[in-house]
């Protein structure tokens, strides 16, 4: 496990020598923006230490990032490193909720809606001490910001390491705990200007999810035009773009991506499950879902296929 | 490495990225070659598809010898790009106005070559 910390003395390592076979400080602090260099010689020492024999063959990386970290520098770091992109896969991104704090976090730091939003698997924490109620209402809200994601439950700090870590074949919208919710695959505005009474905006970022299907395969080429012109255009605004998209061969493209870092697509060799329909997430600042299926349907005569919204009573 | 440039190429863009894997994962020298073949085809088709949406600026990519794209302007003015990552800020620079997929203009105009109406240039 790599921790990273932001202070100038690091503790979390001392508590988890115990646990872990390697752990290695990232001196200085955040990964993402002042020691994204120190993520590289942490993983590349350790594929000296597995060449060399020093460790046992690695199976998986836990890199541990501060709360104000923003997780798409660290993927970036992996994808664009001309050794580490070659001999590591970033499988999940993992984001933790405090079941007690956590709306207060998502009320005031920004950098908690994007953690959410990029994430894989959210676990909630301390719902040991947490009211159900609240609970209950942070799920709610935790979906609206990501249906992709699984959500887990960490009581009393436990958690399955299996579950946790199960890989998942890009998103489903009736493989999550969001797929059996009403309200999951609409688009949601899930977080709106919130004005306190002394005129104080606690949040001013909308964030909105929008999950599609298209009405038959897609032209891959065609599409990797039309995303990457978004990217382009509108990266920071796009949190997450996540899916299985049909280009008309035996198995679908998973598409994976944070903002202007999209994952190597991985074209499966065959689909997961029955539904073999297109379903891709959108995870948006700004960006409506209307402006995404506007533009999309505009794209039809190239991409070879119009976009149909999965929530027919969403909101548009 | 690009011989012409001495540019090191490194990071694959991820449009191309199964094409470029399978191209040069192939051991079979039938399977190769087809493999190139198709590596070859969808850099035309990409460049194609692409220059669907590049008309609305007045520019056009195509494909340089499988290694690059070479974007031109009306104006005789040309750059060569790696890949759509690099593309879309050498189209904006060269266009002098923003590209994006969400501009109603550019999206009238495709609706209209994909209606079969003569297409829009410029704006």
């Amino acid at each position: 496990m790599l921790v990273n910390e932001f202070g100038k003395v690091g503790l979390d390592h001392h508590l988890l020598v115990r646990a872990d076979e390697k752990t290695v400080l990232l001196e200085h602090g955040c990964v993402c923006c002042t020691t994204r260099e120190d993520l590289v010689g942490a993983l590349l020492d350790l594929l000296d230490e597995e060449g060399k024999g020093g460790i046992a063959s690695l199976d998986r990386v836990v890199v541990e990032t501060t709360g104000l970290a923003d997780p798409a520098p660290i993927l970036f770091t992996v994808f664009s490193h001309p050794v580490l992109q070659h001999h590591y896969h970033v499988d999940l991104v993992i984001s933790t909720v405090d079941a007690v704090n956590g709306e207060l976090h998502l009320d005031r730091n920004p950098e908690s809606t994007k953690q959410v939003a990029t994430a894989d698997a959210v676990v909630l924490t301390k719902t040991d001490i947490a009211e159900p109620g609240g609970i209950q209402a942070l799920r709610a809200r935790l979906r609206g910001i990501n249906p992709s994601a699984r959500m887990l439950e960490a009581p009393f700090g436990e958690i399955d390491p299996e579950e946790l870590l199960r890989p998942t074949a890009g998103w489903s919208p009736d493989e999550s705990h969001s797929g059996r919710d009403p309200d999951a695959n609409r688009s949601t505005p899930a977080t709106e200007a919130l004005m306190t009474e002394d005129g104080d905006v606690r949040h001013v970022s909308r964030t909105r999810s929008t999950s599609l299907t298209f009405d038959g395969p897609v032209d891959w080429a065609a599409f990797g035009t039309w995303l990457s012109m978004l990217l382009y255009a509108r990266g920071e605004d796009v949190l997450r773009v996540k899916g299985l998209l049909d280009v008309g061969e035996a198995g679908p493209v998973l598409l994976n991506g944070v903002q202007h870092i999209v994952h190597p697509p991985d074209h499966l060799g065959e689909w997961p499950d029955e539904d073999r329909r297109s379903r891709i997430i959108f995870i948006t600042r700004g960006v409506d879902s209307g402006e995404l299926l506007v533009s999309l349907e505009a794209f039809r005569g190239i991409i070879g296929a119009g976009p149909r919204l999965l929530e027919a009573n969403a909101p548009v | 490495m690009c011989i012409l440039c001495g540019e090191f190429v490194t990071r694959i863009h991820w449009t191309e990225k199964h094409a470029e894997d399978k191209a040069r994962a192939s051991i079979d020298a039938g399977a190769k070659d087809e493999n190139r073949r198709n590596r070859r085809r969808e850099r035309v088709r990409r460049a194609a598809v692409t220059n669907e949406v590049l008309r609305h600026y007045g520019l056009r990519v195509s494909d340089w010898s499988g290694t690059k794209y070479v974007l031109r302007d009306g104006k005789g003015r040309s750059t060569l790009v790696q890949d759509l990552g690099s593309l879309w800020p050498a189209a904006q620079k060269l266009a002098g106005r923003p590209l994006d997929p969400l501009d109603p203009a550019l999206q009238a105009a495709l609706r209209g070559a994909s209606n079969g109406a003569a297409p829009a240039t410029g704006s």
